[in-house]
């Protein structure tokens, strides 16, 4: 995974287990092409990405980088080198997908063990002087406003905690009714820089 | 008589006997043991590893009248593979309309708040599944050793067993948060020096 250091860079993390999201994930791509983002799209489902093991080894033994040596190696160094990391998943219970979720828990190496007080909780200090910005786009068979308020928490939390720049989180149905085209501009402009 | 079988799924990497969400969630089951459930323990990643532990956990799941999952708290919500079991759960609504379900979920920051999108997601989970949200017992960082533990896991198994509401308690702050983010990064230094680390630990691998 490289990146053309001259323009934006996005990172889509694919969190659909099958490949029905697909149509909506196209309309998201290129919204991103047309504001300017040099986008990569990672299908989750095809990396090889052990579990989290919860030992700090990324912390402590090896700053920086998981002790595990698979794919989810790659999906952190990308997601700390890009501009905007996107969320593209099927709202699960208001959370993310299992899928998803494998490498958002790989991602922990890229912030700092250190604590630090952010917005009057405690978080980690920053890794990386530059965090990406995080997008958060979930899917739902129909509108569901419970859901997706806890998904749009999620993803806000998670910007805290992984100290990103800017955030924003939208849920599209598949049931016709979500103008998904707008839905995508509008998150890549609440992010805008 | 499904309903005096609880079953105590772990949600931490670490397993059922080294981990915290293992102890800590052992600790309620032998509470509601003493009150004649009959009780069991599977290690949620193990279970998700293979598909012949999936359908026996479901199996187990089934059967069951009360599911404790007692977990850490990982970047706002579950281990991504106990979200995995959970999925398989709701393919197939295992347990709908039987299962009454409690979460036990620990906090690595001070503040017990930041398990509260967690707790609405497995809420939402129930509602989805059909199961019987009991409610959830969150903790923030080192609150599930001794005290506060010790007092009030007794108060829910009760609630439980007599099919009373999960009883509101209230957890003692352990430390102030400043307090233990100085500790914390105490500790972090110690254990980069012990692995040799020290001056690495602000290491940026993936810098370009």
């Amino acid at each position: 995974m490289s990146y053309d250091l001259d323009t934006m860079n996005a990172l889509v993390l694919d969190g659909f287990r099958g490949v029905e999201g697909q149509s909506i994930l196209a309309v998201l791509t290129n919204a991103l092409a047309q504001s300017g983002y040099g986008t990569e799209v990672v299908a989750l489902r095809d990396k090889t990405i052990a579990p989290c093991l919860g030992c700090f080894g990324c912390w402590i033994k090896t700053p920086g980088e998981c002790v595990i040596d698979d794919e989810g190696r790659s999906v952190a160094r990308a997601a700390a080198r890009c501009d905007l990391l996107v969320y593209f998943t099927p709202v699960t219970f208001g959370g993310v997908s299992s899928e998803l979720k494998k490498a958002v828990d790989r991602l922990i190496p890229n912030i700092s063990p250190f604590f630090a007080r952010v917005q009057g909780e405690t978080h980690h200090q920053k890794r990386y002087p530059h965090c990406p910005s995080l997008i958060g786009l979930g899917i739902l068979p129909q509108p569901n406003r419970e859901a997706e308020a806890i998904f749009k928490t999620l993803v806000e939390h998670n910007a805290l905690n992984f100290r990103s720049a800017r955030t924003a989180a939208a849920v599209v149905a598949l049931d016709g009714t979500s103008d998904v085209a707008a839905i995508a501009r509008g998150l890549i402009e609440a992010v805008a820089r | 008589m499904t309903e005096r079988k609880a079953l105590l799924l772990v949600g931490s990497p670490r397993g059922i006997d080294r981990s915290s969400s293992g102890r800590l969630g052992g600790r309620l089951l032998d509470a509601l043991k003493e009150r004649g459930f009959e009780t069991d323990k599977l290690h949620v990643h193990a279970v998700v590893r293979s598909p012949t532990e999936t359908e026996r956990a479901l199996i187990a799941i089934e059967s069951a009248g009360v599911v404790i999952l007692s977990l850490p708290l990982y970047v706002d919500s579950f281990p991504a593979p106990v979200i995995a079991l959970l999925e398989r759960i709701a393919e197939r609504r295992t347990g709908a309309g039987r299962v009454r379900f409690l979460l036990l979920i620990q906090c690595g920051f001070p503040e017990r708040e930041q398990n509260a999108t967690a707790l609405a997601i497995a809420e939402r989970f129930a509602a989805e599944v059909g199961w019987e949200w009991l409610g959830g017992l969150a903790f923030g960082a080192m609150e599930n050793h001794g005290g506060s533990a010790t007092e009030v896991l007794p108060r829910i198994a009760a609630a439980i067993a007599d099919g009373k509401p999960i009883p509101e308690v209230a957890l003692k702050r352990v430390m102030p948060a400043w307090f233990y983010r100085l500790g914390g990064n105490i500790m972090w230094r110690r254990q980069a020096k012990k692995n040799g680390v020290t001056r690495r630990l602000r290491a940026k691998p993936y810098a370009d």
